[in-house]
């Protein structure tokens, strides 16, 4: 990792959320190590900062309390996540979704007409997984003239504390092979969705950097969309990454601390 | 005609060829035992993912078939032929009535996935366990890739979405061992000393039977019974060696044409 050159001139830093400030679990989760002081010293720099994560197991609103009783010092307008992008689109289009998302997620759909339903949205639901949960999603989208199904995200798998877990894209693609139908995902890596989260932090593509543990959805999404990307080696980051076949991280760095100390010894010079 | 060799071995398959559901084929019976009287092997051949061997036995004998157990070839059979020959202990995400067909193999400590048609085993705690093991090297057996199927109530998802979920989530792919798989064929034929150009198919799904075994060397029968629909013969390249209207007719023409 010769020098820092990928640290230059750079004023927003996009942060996905699991696996790099901290491991998801049944018992809350726990902070990974210098984080929530990386985070802390981001801020103090003057450095904006936007967390752009896939999670949809709980409201934005849930999300950030969890993460504030974590240490982390953010606030519901520093998270940009997949459930109001999604809202957006099924109210432009006309769409009224059958849910099938973990239930801590359904507040955020409240205000959409969820009647006589003409689409299926698919997000992390974990032990909201079950086969009769499945076959009910299925049975909707074999029945309709123009299946649509929606999935929050298209992640392989994802970290928690007691291990690696299915994530939404498994399902998503059990569901396009059932009824020989395509998703749109809603969330990491589609660009529209790191364009929102650019908006948001206020800084364009090429002055913005995007730190995440999944090299093809965190890496490889935001560097499509002209931004720098590091990978992380916590969360689900597992070494067969370091030489992926596609995705060539701007840099590997062990953790967001590390991250964070390069890119203010960078601005220091 | 000259050309091609000698027929030595017969795979026949079972629902929609010898019997419908739980009627046999009229004239099926008879038409075994000429077939027996003739110096070939003959197999019966199915994909399920939830009848033993031992059940099936029941049902056709019942029916007044005269089968052997060991002339029975099924999905589950090359399943657990695959297991063996590979020396792996299998989580097993089949049904309950499917365990018997692998008695004998160690399921202790697994270091293989193998999926059948199992709902009661598609939770989400099971699929995380299936998906660490493959993630950490296991080999996913898959024992077909059914996209769904047919209850009473409804479609239901059958294995293969599941199957598929593993496979991205791992980034692995699954070997399949059921019709229309080469290897179920060519498996199928191995007790027989036979080889796929010695053996002839005969079945009514124009895809699964005929054209998988053809594919694997042997010659196909479709008939017209089961699930067999009008054009079906068009559907496969190239196109089935013969098409006829049932097992009966089929044995006729071995007898008379093919020895």
């Amino acid at each position: 990792m010769a020098g820092g050159g990928w640290a230059r001139a750079v004023r927003g830093l996009l942060l996905d959320v699991s696996g790099v400030l901290y491991d998801s679990g049944a018992d809350g989760g726990v902070p990974i190590a210098g984080s929530a002081e990386a985070v802390r010293r981001i801020k103090a720099s003057g450095l904006k900062l936007q967390l752009c994560t896939n999670e949809t197991q709980a409201t934005r609103a849930d999300f950030v309390r969890k993460l504030r009783n974590l240490g982390f010092d953010v606030s519901v307008a520093e998270v940009t996540a997949p459930a109001p992008a999604a809202c957006h689109l099924l109210r432009e289009r006309g769409l009224r979704p059958h849910l099938l998302v973990h239930h801590d997620l359904v507040p955020e759909f409240a205000e959409i007409d969820k009647t006589n339903p003409n689409c299926v949205v698919l997000g992390d639901a974990a032990e909201n997984f079950t086969y009769a949960n499945l076959n009910e999603a299925f049975r909707l989208l074999i029945g309709m003239e123009k299946p649509v199904l929606i999935s929050l995200g298209q992640g392989r798998y994802y970290k928690e504390t007691d291990g690696l877990k299915l994530d939404v894209g498994a399902y998503m693609k059990a569901l396009e092979y059932a009824c020989d139908v395509q998703a749109e995902v809603v969330g990491k890596p589609a660009k529209s969705f790191f364009e929102s989260a650019l908006a948001e932090l206020g800084v364009p593509a090429e002055q913005a950097i995007m730190i995440g543990d999944d090299i093809v959805s965190d890496v490889g999404g935001a560097q499509r969309c002209g931004m720098r990307a590091l990978q992380v080696r916590t969360g689900k980051y597992r070494p067969s990454d370091e030489n992926h076949p596609l995705v060539k991280p701007d840099a590997y760095v062990n953790n967001l601390a590390e991250a964070v100390d390069i890119i203010l010894q960078q601005q220091q010079l | 005609m000259s050309a091609r060799r000698a027929l030595k071995a017969v795979l026949v398959d079972l629902n929609g060829t010898l019997h419908i559901e739980d009627s046999a084929v009229p004239g099926a019976q008879e038409a075994l035992r000429r077939l027996r009287s003739a110096p070939v092997t003959v197999r019966f051949v199915t994909n399920t993912t939830k009848e033993s061997k031992r059940d099936l036995l029941e049902r056709l004998t019942g029916l007044g078939f005269d089968i052997a157990e060991h002339e029975i070839f099924t999905s589950l059979t090359a399943a657990r032929n695959l297991l063996e020959q590979q020396q792996v202990r299998p989580l097993l995400l089949v049904d309950d009535k499917a365990l018997p067909d692998f008695t004998g193999i160690g399921t202790d400590n697994p270091n293989a996935v193998v999926v059948g048609l199992a709902p009661e085993h598609f939770h989400y705690e099971m699929m995380n366990r299936a998906f660490r093991l493959i993630l950490e090297g296991a080999p996913l057996i898959a024992i077909h890739k059914a996209r769904y199927f047919k209850k009473k109530d409804g479609l239901c998802l059958g294995p293969g979405p599941f199957v598929t979920g593993l496979e991205y989530a791992t980034d692995t792919k699954a070997t399949v061992v059921g019709k229309p798989e080469k290897t179920f064929f060519l498996e199928a034929l191995r007790g027989t000393g036979c080889a796929p150009e010695e053996a002839v198919m005969i079945g009514d799904d124009c895809r699964d039977d005929v054209g998988g075994a053809q594919q694997a060397g042997m010659r196909g029968i479709l008939v017209r019974t089961g699930k067999y629909r009008p054009a079906d013969e068009d559907k496969i390249n190239p196109a089935p060696y013969l098409t006829c209207e049932n097992f009966p007719e089929a044995v006729e023409h071995i007898l008379k044409q093919m020895l």
